[in-house]
């Protein structure tokens, strides 16, 4: 079966390269082309792609924007996040609200298209840099010490720490004797854990406002 | 003063506008004691006058020593010491002796209250206050026995001026200090707008002097090749490499370094950010947070990292590249990684072969800076060089 892509990038010469890429190699299916976050909300309504290849600096609404609320409508539909490297702070926060991977721009086709099918596989994709960034966050929320707040336990740091010295699942796995699914496993926990902490956020952001009401949107 | 954050221009003028009123202060004190001594009659009441002037003499004395200008209590006291320095001009004197007399005690150094007021809270209590002296004045001749009725059309009229003075003199202390508080914002405003225009200036310089130029070279370059038809491989990769060159380059200019960084320190990731852009292949910086070093420590990773960046390029053939960098316990780990062809590590062995190179001397690096070099390599494995180094030390 064909993977079925929803490509998100206010230029349209990069989405016309990526459908090429795409196309060429047989990785997938391009079911729709948005120019902008609102139209990329409406599109994933319309066709359910499996996977949607998003670009965060977009006109109107934002890819972290679209990201959350694809991910709230849409759970099964996965994320992939395509974008330069000076961004990698919005990177952050379209993980926290749910993309299920990251990818630089500079990614060779072959790398995007692989990408893609590990994402639709339910394999987070993950770069050296992110986990940087990630490992960065739970440091900080260790050091709050907020006893209610999701932390990492020592292995899952272990294995954070290797994916941000640049090791593959399979080398990880190799290294901790452990199976490369677990070691997916475990990125997939420490997903998981980043977007609870979001919530957390949000949740302390409105009692220190007093408010006790759901955020609004 | 409005501005709560400290601003040093405002605060020099502050502390300018402080030392100039102590002086004030020791000045009328000195006259006030020299007054005092050459004084031809007795005081009525000379203890009194003692006291008042150990009063005067102890708190201009506190402000002094204590610095204590900006002492949330010192403005109050100034008040209430000048305000009773004048009803006690009215007092220690002989009965009746204020219809003729200047008033010995409210001659001069009341005034540094009015100054205080002014200067610290603007021109409408710097008024006030000397609204408050010039009443105390007033009362001062009941306090020396002198019903104000008794008082002559020439004695009202030199009253009167003494608390025009008054007045006049805390309006314009405000006024002042409120011309020198805005000038010194406007000067500040205008040293950073300056800077800025010098840093977008120096920017726009080197993007149009390398990146611009290249792609107006991409673009023509493009355009010929595009009529000529069939094109060499060649040709577009030769393009391909213009353009990742200036890719580097912009991305080099744009490296982040947003946190404002502790005084004498530089980013650690930055540094690991340019070594990984003038770098080719590409490679991947992980680190955990902006991690602050010493600029000197800072450097001197970088280099050993560009060391075994080029070792990787020299020896690996590998395909992906990764520098990691955290800081915890006191420690820094810097990791570079690569997923090359790997070979068996054994220090003698290579040494006697003459083929430990650049590792010897980022081994070199790291241990003048009181850490380690461990090297996790085997044939086919790729190699992690990971250096670790004290955040602190030689």
């Amino acid at each position: 079966m064909t993977l079925r892509v929803l490509l998100v990038d206010d230029h349209p010469m990069w989405r016309d390269g990526v459908r090429a890429d795409l196309e060429r190699l047989g990785a997938a299916e391009v079911v729709g082309e948005a120019s902008d976050g609102g139209e990329a909300i409406e599109l994933v309504a319309e066709h359910m792609p499996d996977v949607v290849l998003m670009d965060l600096q977009l006109p109107t609404v934002g890819g972290v924007d679209a990201t959350r609320r694809i991910a709230e409508a849409a759970p099964h539909v996965k994320v992939l996040v395509l974008s330069a490297s000076a961004e990698e702070a919005d990177v952050l926060e379209a993980v926290k609200a749910g993309a299920a991977g990251y990818l630089l721009k500079s990614a060779t086709s072959e790398e995007v298209a692989d990408a893609v099918r590990r994402v639709a596989a339910g394999e987070p994709v993950f770069t050296a840099s992110l986990a940087g960034l990630v490992l960065d966050e739970f440091r900080r929320i260790a050091a709050d010490a907020e006893p209610a707040e999701p932390r990492l336990t020592p292995r899952e740091n272990e294995v954070l720490k290797l994916v941000a010295k640049g090791y593959t699942y399979p080398e990880i796995a190799e290294r901790l004797f452990i199976s490369v699914k677990t070691v997916q496993n475990h990125v997939q926990n420490i997903l998981t854990k980043l977007q609870l902490k979001r919530r957390y956020e949000l949740m302390r952001y409105a009692i220190q406002r007093g408010l006790d009401r759901e955020p609004e949107e | 003063m409005k501005a709560p954050q400290p601003d040093p221009e405002l605060e020099r003028t502050a502390r300018l506008l402080a030392v100039g009123v102590l002086v004030f202060r020791w000045v009328a004190f000195a006259w006030m004691v020299v007054l005092a001594v050459t004084r031809g009659q007795p005081f009525a009441h000379p203890a009194l006058a003692a006291s008042a002037l150990a009063a005067i003499g102890g708190w201009t004395a506190w402000l002094t020593l204590a610095r204590a200008h900006d002492h949330p209590f010192a403005p109050v006291g100034d008040l209430l010491l000048a305000t009773g320095l004048v009803l006690v001009s009215g007092v220690v004197v002989e009965e009746r002796t204020l219809l003729i007399g200047t008033p010995f005690f409210a001659s001069a150094y009341p005034v540094a209250a009015i100054l205080v007021w002014g200067a610290a809270r603007g021109p409408v209590a710097g008024g006030l206050v000397g609204l408050v002296l010039g009443a105390a004045l007033v009362a001062a001749r009941p306090l020396n026995g002198v019903p104000l009725g008794d008082l002559g059309a020439e004695q009202v009229q030199g009253l009167a001026s003494s608390a025009v003075i008054f007045v006049t003199a805390g309006i314009a202390t405000g006024v002042v200090s409120r011309v020198l508080a805005r000038s010194a914002e406007h000067v500040r405003a205008a040293t950073e707008r300056a800077a800025r225009l010098a840093e977008r200036e120096s920017l726009a310089r080197r993007i149009h002097d390398s990146v611009l130029q290249s792609l107006a070279m991409i673009h023509k370059r493009g355009r010929e090749l595009a009529s000529e038809g069939p094109v060499a491989p060649g040709q577009v990769l030769h393009l391909a490499e213009l353009a990742a060159e200036q890719e580097r380059e912009l991305r080099a200019l744009v490296v982040r370094e947003a946190e404002a960084a502790p005084e004498g320190m530089v980013s650690l990731r930055a540094a690991l950010e340019r070594e990984a852009a003038s770098h080719d292949p590409a490679v991947e910086v992980s680190a955990v947070g902006p991690i602050w070093l010493p600029a000197r420590r800072a450097e001197e990773l970088a280099a050993a990292v560009r060391q075994g960046l080029e070792n990787v390029r020299a020896h690996a053939g590998a395909s992906r590249t990764t520098v990691y960098a955290e800081a915890e316990d006191g420690w820094i780990t810097v990791s570079v990684r690569d997923d090359g062809r790997g070979f068996t590590y054994d220090e003698a062995a290579l040494r006697r072969d003459g083929k430990l190179g650049l590792l010897a001397s980022i081994k070199g690096r790291v241990e003048e800076l009181g850490g380690e070099l461990r090297v996790d390599t085997a044939p086919g494995r790729g190699t992690e060089l990971e250096l670790r180094v004290p955040e602190e030390g030689p």
